[in-house]
């Protein structure tokens, strides 16, 4: 069933991908008003390479899961490894290249250049992009989960972004030649072409020297992943259960990438309080601004928190079979949200760069998700809890979702102006914020009686919850 | 110690479990076996309060396991590794349940020596998380773990499965030193007959979730269960 759904999904995607193909010399037209579309498309080209980068990381899968049920059938390590190399190539990520740039090679560049030139354009932007897969295949499983693959992604997204907005270098620019000369010639074509097999050679022969189980499959090696954090010793049994949480968080893939989407986000309030059309004149707050503060507060507990159980699934009978087990669990939970929360509240101060309301907006926001949210989210997510797999990657892994976790977008973004939105009509806005902050503060002082609701439900439901976390039904 | 009621587990109509009276005395051995989908890891996770009893209850030193929870400071149990916490190092496993247990340094020291022979080595100190130790390991994790905090009874399903021959005999030297010097309960199920009737004072035949049979004469308890099992 899901599988249908995501197929679908990829293809409504493709298609707007496809769409926006067609609409881009256009889409220039309007953004660029007055330039040559080649001219702006070319040395705009590197930053589409750029986010190639990115999705690729977090979405290509790796071929070698299969391995293991393969390596030992009569068949040549290097046409398994060809054949798996080969089937990870047929994805829908290497048709969008083709799908975003086709149209306007045939729109805009053959009647300049002639059907060669955007034949020798395009391909020169496919082979690219061939390149990048295979290249990334490498890349994933050489420095995956290790410092260095997240310090080279990071590396990417700020050489792409910052080079170029802060005008240290321009890459656009330093890169623009390449395809201009594509227009004409298909030499950029062959050296493209070569370095795309040259990518597929390393990747092979890694993935070749490397075809043993115990050189792929990902033995975390202990370094530096998941030290104790002394602070929560002091919070007795609880504390103690925060620390091993977070511990599970570093330890597992999944855990790990929301974690890291967390600090992503923490720079979502740059794409709204930079808009000018979000600032209104009279002192006021937009009101978007609420969810976006809930958000920065609060992005941590809204991701992690909507399968609050199921990262316990493989362990379920563990706390169940201590003396107030589960509820050490849920406080030591509750700790490690808040806590986060706090980090997550503390980064985003430089914010009030802003304006002071910025700070306003975050602390009402703050007060409110670990006043309240929190608790909400947790007892949605207690809606028939499923087990997932935590070393399975994030993206596009649906294990543990339910209709719950769809159904907690709502008081999420609803919850916050049910309590802003009449003060801030009734009196002004700054009622509004002081009203949220005050709801928060006393959700805080509620804390132990809140909590316990969700501890009872856990109570009350643990054999069913056990049971579904050992698959039984 | 413990007292098992008209005990019954039912999924829809089919009748899984049905105990009517079972009394496990203190310190007693006591082995439980049957073939495959005799009921035997249901009656421990009942017994454990994991899975709800259709009806009937559970009694542990006169507590009803499924309305309190003080039994559980003092029952320890290993049934699967759904019991651990499979992204720490065993040493770290150990060392969160100590605090669990609020037991010193020095306890836990004393308590892991006695699994020294056991581990052979494998175990402590090395940098290695539970979830890539072999099965047999990870058993023993389990088994050492279930048995912290001086517990009263102690629930092992399958405990000699997947352990190497010499580790058996260390375990089974094991569970009776126990017994002896701290009076332990032990309840264990096992498809091994050899090592069940050996250490176990009584064993108790399940057959499609019913005893059928109660056995606490030593001597004859093999014979009578190789006869049951050859058919």
């Amino acid at each position: 069933m899901t599988n249908v759904l995501l197929g679908f999904l990829v293809m409504v995607l493709l298609s707007y991908v496809f769409g926006t193909g067609i609409f881009l010399p256009r889409i220039i037209g309007t953004l660029a008003e007055g330039q040559d579309p080649i001219v702006v498309l070319n040395s705009y080209l590197i930053f589409f390479f750029l986010g190639e980068f990115m999705y690729r990381y977090f979405l290509q899968t790796l071929p070698v899961i299969e391995l293991e049920s393969l390596l030992h059938l009569p068949i040549g390590k290097a046409r398994i490894i060809s054949m798996l190399l080969i089937r990870s190539f047929i994805s829908a990520l290497s048709v969008i290249a083709i799908l975003l740039f086709l149209p306007s090679a045939f729109q805009i560049i053959a009647p300049e250049y002639g059907n060669s030139g955007a034949v020798f354009w395009i391909a020169s932007i496919v082979l690219t992009s061939w390149a990048l897969h295979w290249f990334m295949l490498w890349f994933k499983q050489r420095f995956e989960d290790g410092f260095i693959g997240l310090i080279g992604v990071f590396a990417v997204l700020i050489l792409g972004v910052g080079s170029s907005y802060m005008g240290w270098l321009n890459l656009g620019e330093l890169t623009k030649p390449i395809f201009d000369f594509a227009l004409t010639s298909p030499i950029p074509m062959a050296v493209l072409a070569v370095l795309m097999i040259g990518t597929f050679i390393l990747c092979r022969r890694f993935y070749l020297d490397n075809a043993y189980l115990e050189d792929l499959a990902e033995e975390d090696e202990i370094r530096f992943v998941g030290q104790s954090i002394g602070f929560f010793s002091r919070f007795g049994l609880a504390g103690e259960l925060a620390n091993l949480e977070w511990k599970l968080i570093i330890r597992h893939k999944k855990s790990r990438t929301i974690l890291m989407l967390s600090s992503f986000f923490l720079l979502y309030g740059l794409f709204f309080y930079t808009q000018s059309e979000y600032q209104s004149e009279d002192g006021g707050i937009s009101a978007i601004f609420i969810f976006v503060g809930v958000f920065i507060t609060g992005i941590f507990m809204i991701q992690y928190g909507q399968q609050f159980l199921s990262w316990n699934s493989a362990n379920f009978d563990f706390f169940l079979n201590r003396k107030d087990g589960i509820e050490a669990l849920v406080k030591g939970k509750y700790l490690l949200f808040i806590s986060i929360s706090t980090i997550c509240f503390l980064a985003s101060i430089p914010y009030v760069y802003f304006g002071w309301n910025i700070l306003l907006i975050h602390i009402a926001t703050f007060l409110f998700n670990i006043g309240i949210l929190i608790h909400v989210i947790i007892y949605l997510a207690l809606w028939k809890p499923k087990p997932m797999d935590l070393n399975k990657g994030a993206m596009f892994n649906y294990e543990g979702v339910g209709a719950a976790q769809f159904l907690i977008i709502i008081p999420m973004m609803a919850g916050p102006y049910l309590i802003y939105l009449p003060f801030s009509l009734l009196f002004n806005d700054y009622v509004g914020l002081l009203a949220l902050g005050i709801s928060g503060i006393i959700g805080i002082f509620a804390f132990k009686s809140l909590s316990q609701i969700n501890i009872n439900r856990i109570q009350s439901n643990r054999y069913e919850i056990s049971s579904s976390f050992r698959q039984e039904s | 110690m413990i007292q098992v009621n008209q005990l019954k587990k039912q999924y829809k109509e089919a009748v899984v479990l049905d105990v009517e009276q079972l009394s496990i005395p203190k310190s007693e051995c006591f082995g439980l076996v049957g073939n495959n989908g005799a009921g035997k890891t249901t009656l421990f996770r009942i017994m454990l309060d994991l899975v709800r009893a259709t009806s009937g209850s559970v009694t542990i030193d006169g507590q009803d396991v499924s309305k309190t929870e003080n039994w559980k400071a003092t029952t320890g149990a290993y049934l699967d590794e759904h019991m651990l916490l499979a992204y720490l190092t065993p040493d770290e496993y150990f060392s969160t349940l100590r605090k669990i247990y609020r037991m010193s340094d020095a306890d836990l020291g004393v308590h892991l020596d006695k699994f020294n022979e056991l581990f052979n080595e494998e175990i402590i100190g090395k940098k290695k998380y539970i979830r890539d130790l072999s099965k047999g390991n990870l058993k023993k994790v389990g088994i050492a773990a279930a048995m912290m905090g001086k517990p009263n009874v102690v629930f092992l399903d399958e405990p000699f499965e997947n352990l190497d021959p010499s580790s058996q005999i260390r375990l089974k030297k094991l569970i009776l030193e126990e017994k002896e010097k701290a009076s332990t309960t032990f309840l264990i199920s096992s498809h091994d007959l050899n090592h069940v009737t050996e250490i176990c004072d009584r064993i108790v035949l399940l057959e499609k979730g019913k005893i059928i049979n109660d056995l606490r004469d030593k001597s004859a308890m093999l014979a009578e269960l190789d006869a049951y099992f050859t058919g």
